[in-house]
């Protein structure tokens, strides 16, 4: 009871935090009625996504404070699994993404155990390695499709069990089912045993020990968590997209795209992750589909994107957010 | 019974020997201070019993039962707490959240850790402190939260390294006070390291001296001012004629 309590309790926030979740709320209700092109739900659904990917990371990179790099191979495992069990065995959707989930989970416990040996930087080129590892695996591997990938069996007509629509405004209620999924856990994650042990560790992880906190088992199952969100989100991309490679779901821009869409917004609060992707994913979009028509500007996309997150974390190293606290601290 | 023991302890550093063959008994809600100069292991020592070192000879026993190479978080559910000589300074938690932490060592329920973070913090009188974080605090009140914090995961023992240092006079002694209050009221045994002998002294039932990582002497506060070996050691003849 009080765990339900704690995911749907927002008053420790501020009132104006309160009525901007409501009206975004409302906004996003609505928003495949008012009348968008195709082009901006699609910018939407992604940002929906991502910031889903985000607040998983959120929960090992941010309060956690772990930089962890390798977010791209459950991703991975989330979509092959998902597209993989659907081509060869015809697996609807909503069987085949829990179990996508259940391997990221256990895979994220066997990287995990180790990984977690390491700390600071070498943590952080580790995960990147094992991310790698494995999407060289699959760009060699035949029986998934290797580089080439894999498409999904279209359905002849809509179909919910293996999640085919016609629409994309059914992805995009089906992905804000996923994304208030995501935010009540996170909101009750935060304010749980976990939450709190992972800021000490973060913190002072000596002091952390001595008041009995087990530093390497509580990041694992962060590590562990921050997956499975991920791997919910693959799952989704796969049915989504209905083609996967392991270029598209396990590359290194994925996972520091989502690293630094969590960190550009605020690492380690309720609210960064969902700033940072929607900062970031307009941007990435709109950028990328207009500089990247342009002769000679392919890349500038980039470069304006890496910018702002410099900028940022020149500034303020906690992010916008932190921003936000900083003036409103000035304010009080 | 003997409640913490340690056996013929050696930890040495390739070479450089920190603890060498240390052993001694502290009793149940007993104080018992440890002194010598810097360098003479007393950290190290600390270390080897939660934990942070493992020794490389000898035991630790703690209410009968051999923690040897346990590891911190370990010790400290076996009820040994510990605070740091210096705190690290962090902003991100306040006070209260801080001792909350502590609070979650034997609790899984926020609300029981929230209500025995408020029992401590009153206990200590830091209510007033709850909200602030730590780098916005004076070193007096830091060492305090790193009291509170260790108190919350509620120790049998709570050995404290140099409590005192970096305190003025007056809040020395309001330390002093704090201590005192901590065995009476809340019954729990005390070990700590110390280099300011206005502290050690008085609350002190016995004392062990540490010189170049052996035990030079151990005994009550009052046989060890006299002690020509740690007069030498450490407390200089000024303190000696001083007493």
């Amino acid at each position: 009871m009080d765990t339900l309590k704690d995911a749907f309790d927002f008053r420790d926030f501020s009132r104006i935090e309160r009525i901007i979740l409501v009206l975004f709320s409302i906004f996003l209700l609505i928003f495949p009625w008012l009348g968008f092109g195709s082009f901006v739900k699609t910018v939407m659904i992604y940002f929906l996504l991502f910031s889903l990917f985000g607040m998983g990371w959120n929960t090992i990179g941010g309060y956690g404070g772990q930089v962890e790099l390798g977010k791209a191979q459950y991703v991975g495992i989330g979509a092959y699994t998902v597209a993989l069990m659907m081509v060869w065995w015809k697996i609807p959707f909503w069987v085949s993404m829990p179990i996508g989930v259940l391997i990221a989970l256990g895979y994220s416990f066997m990287i995990g155990y180790p990984l977690f040996r390491l700390k600071g930087h070498y943590f952080a080129i580790a995960t990147i390695c094992t991310s790698l590892v494995l999407q060289d695996i699959f760009i060699n591997w035949k029986l998934v499709g290797a580089a080439k990938g894999i498409e999904l069996p279209i359905r002849d007509h809509p179909d919910f069990l293996y999640m085919q629509f016609k629409s994309d405004t059914y992805y995009f209620y089906f992905i804000m089912v996923l994304f208030y999924a995501g935010l009540f856990y996170m909101n009750w994650f935060r304010k749980s045993k976990l939450g709190y042990q992972l800021r000490i560790i973060k913190d002072d992880e000596e002091a952390a020990e001595s008041l009995g906190i087990d530093a390497r088992w509580c990041k694992i199952k962060a590590y562990s968590i921050a997956s499975a969100f991920v791997a919910v989100g693959g799952g989704f991309l796969a049915v989504f997209n209905l083609y996967i490679d392991p270029y598209s779901v396990m590359d290194l821009d994925l996972s520091i795209k989502i690293a630094l869409m969590a960190m550009l917004g605020g690492a380690g609060s309720m609210w960064g992750p969902i700033i940072g992707a929607a900062f970031l994913i307009p941007l990435d979009r709109f950028l990328g589909s207009w500089l990247g028509a342009q002769k000679g500007l392919i890349g500038v996309d980039f470069m304006i994107y890496s910018a702002m997150i410099m900028v940022v974390s020149a500034y303020q190293p906690r992010g916008i957010w932190g921003i936000i606290e900083q003036f409103r601290r000035k304010g009080a | 019974m003997v409640f913490l023991e340690v056996v013929d302890l050696v930890k040495d550093f390739g070479g450089v020997v920190a603890n060498n063959h240390i052993s001694f008994g502290i009793g149940q809600e007993e104080i018992i201070g440890l002194i010598g100069p810097n360098g003479a292991g007393k950290t190290t020592l600390f270390n080897c019993i939660v934990g942070y070192h493992k020794p490389n000879f000898g035991k630790v026993v703690f209410k009968g039962k051999d923690i040897t190479g346990f590891k911190p978080f370990m010790t400290s559910r076996e009820g040994i707490g510990r605070t740091f000589q210096i705190m690290k300074v962090t902003a991100g938690m306040n006070v209260f959240e801080n001792v909350m932490v502590g609070a979650f060592c034997r609790t899984d329920s926020r609300p029981t850790a929230q209500k025995e973070a408020s029992e401590v913090l009153a206990f200590l009188g830091l209510e007033k402190l709850k909200d602030y974080h730590l780098n916005e605090l004076p070193i007096a009140s830091q060492k305090k939260v790193g009291l509170a914090r260790a108190l919350a995961t509620k120790p049998e023992i709570l050995m404290l390294d140099e409590v005192a240092s970096g305190l003025n006079p007056k809040e020395t002694e309001e330390m002093v006070n704090l201590l005192k209050r901590i065995h009476q009221e809340k019954k729990i045994t005390l070990f700590l390291i110390e280099h300011v002998m206005e502290v050690v002294m008085p609350i002190s039932q016995r004392v062990i001296v540490l010189d170049g990582g052996e035990k030079i002497a151990e005994g009550l506060p009052k046989e060890i001012a006299k002690n020509e070996r740690v007069i030498k050691a450490y407390l200089g003849e000024k303190y000696a004629k001083g007493l």
